[in-house]
């Protein structure tokens, strides 16, 4: 990677330092408990004053209510991460853009479902995070394709092409598009492990972030299918890189008792703060609670992980998650409210 | 190491030189290494504030910190030499 600079030591101090401010300006966990008890115009003012307030201002001549709440929240986050990608260095940029092409399936995913369940564009719009590598013009773009077909055609030289172009008959067949999505998520963490091995600077610790991330996200889907009573092969939809082999994992899920399979993968796992929380897991029964669960320790040992290494790619890391978390709080709340949920109900699903 | 055959003068003017390359190495090792701390601080000094305005004055007087130690050099190159 020649075209990469390798940067000074300041400018890793300077964009590290910019994040970690940023990341003290989010909402904290007092304020969720407040809005819990807020109704949905109020939860929109509170948002409105603050780092929102310029998105809400915007946008409440075309929206309102909820669909202001969720706009307002998908534009910033977009905006919050592009901006981010302006000012980061040399292989800060080139990981954190590494990172955001998440945003490119889900994107693509949501424009393909919408034309083929024919949604009018501005629907399918409302929906889309203009936050990885596609850009608001180019969304619009691949909107105003008549079908998924043009639509994957149009995407000719991305990344993402070879694999939306062997798996879109198929998903046109079935009506389905997990099978698309699932194998669109795993060539991006396979990317992603590439990335961090392609021998720049910065690479081992980008590449800790990826096996964290792709073990929790393996033990939150063994627990789904165990939850859906999921007992057949299920390597498929398993994440390979990460700590635990494919194989493995196939094994855990056909472990019949609950306290079996935790004490099995315990056993696997070295990180203290997962063994806690797999333990104080198997107290829990609702999904949702063991899914936040597991979210928090991931973000705790990735902040644990950034002060390690305070100057490189885990800081922007840590900031780039909590933000999206915070925005899906955010959402969780607002829809929770216009479906007139009871707080302690809605506070099973904020990752606080 | 005096030479036998060196006058007064020539070891005075010797010892002298000595001083002066001291104070010299006192200031300019000082300097380097208030200008690599001022470095890794300004930096994170200019990203705070281009965050948040209000913290300019606080980081200002964190950057200026790592200038006491060419401080302490300069003062020992001047005790050298006086």
């Amino acid at each position: 990677m020649a075209g990469i600079s390798s940067g000074l030591a300041t400018n890793y101090i300077y964009a590290c330092t910019r994040m970690r401010v940023r990341r003290s300006r989010l909402i904290p966990r007092e304020d969720y408990l407040r809005m819990l008890n807020m109704s949905l115009p109020e939860i929109t003012r509170f948002i409105g004053d603050t780092y929102y307030r310029s998105e809400i201002d915007e946008l409440a001549t075309s929206f309102s209510g909820i669909n202001l709440v969720e706009v307002a929240l998908s534009w910033n986050l977009a905006k919050e991460y592009q901006k981010i990608l302006e000012l980061m260095p040399g292989e800060l940029k080139y990981f954190t853009a590494s990172y955001l092409r998440r945003w490119d399936i889900q994107n693509v995913v949501t424009i393909l479902r919408g034309k083929m369940q024919k949604m009018q564009l501005g629907k399918i719009k409302e929906v889309l995070v203009p936050a990885g590598r596609l850009d608001k013009v180019t969304l619009d773009r691949l909107l105003t394709e008549e079908s998924p077909e043009r639509v994957v055609e149009a995407l000719r030289g991305e990344q993402i092409y070879p694999i939306l172009e062997r798996e879109l008959p198929g998903a046109m067949e079935t009506g389905s598009f997990a099978r698309l999505e699932n194998e669109l998520y795993k060539s991006y963490y396979a990317q992603l492990i590439a990335d961090a091995q392609a021998g720049i600077k910065g690479g081992k610790m980008f590449q800790k972030y990826i096996l964290l991330e792709i073990d929790i996200r393996n033990i939150q889907n063994l627990f789904r299918l165990r939850a859906g009573h999921v007992r057949e092969d299920v390597r498929e939809l398993m994440i390979p890189g990460g700590s635990f082999p494919v194989e493995e994992l196939q094994q855990f899920l056909v472990l019949e008792d609950r306290d079996e399979f935790i004490d099995a993968l315990k056993k696997q796992v070295d990180a203290l703060p997962l063994l806690n929380a797999l333990e104080a897991i198997r107290g829990k029964e609702r999904l949702r609670e063991i899914e936040v669960a597991l979210i928090r320790v991931q973000l705790d040992q990735m902040e644990r992980m950034s002060k390690r290494y305070p100057f490189s790619v885990l800081p922007v890391l840590v900031y780039l998650e909590e933000k999206k978390y915070e925005v899906a709080n955010l959402r969780a709340l607002a829809r929770g409210k216009e479906a007139n949920l009871p707080g302690e109900r809605l506070r099973d699903y904020l990752v606080m | 190491m005096v030479d036998v055959g060196m006058t007064l003068e020539m070891v005075e003017a010797s010892q002298m030189g000595m001083k002066a390359i001291g104070a010299a190495l006192a200031v300019g090792l000082t300097g380097l290494a208030s200008g690599i701390a001022e470095m890794t601080v300004g930096s994170a000094a200019v990203g705070a504030t281009a965050e948040n305005r209000d913290v300019f004055g606080l980081v200002l007087l964190l950057t200026v910190i790592p200038e006491t130690i060419v401080i302490f050099g300069l003062v020992v190159a001047l005790l050298l030499l006086f």
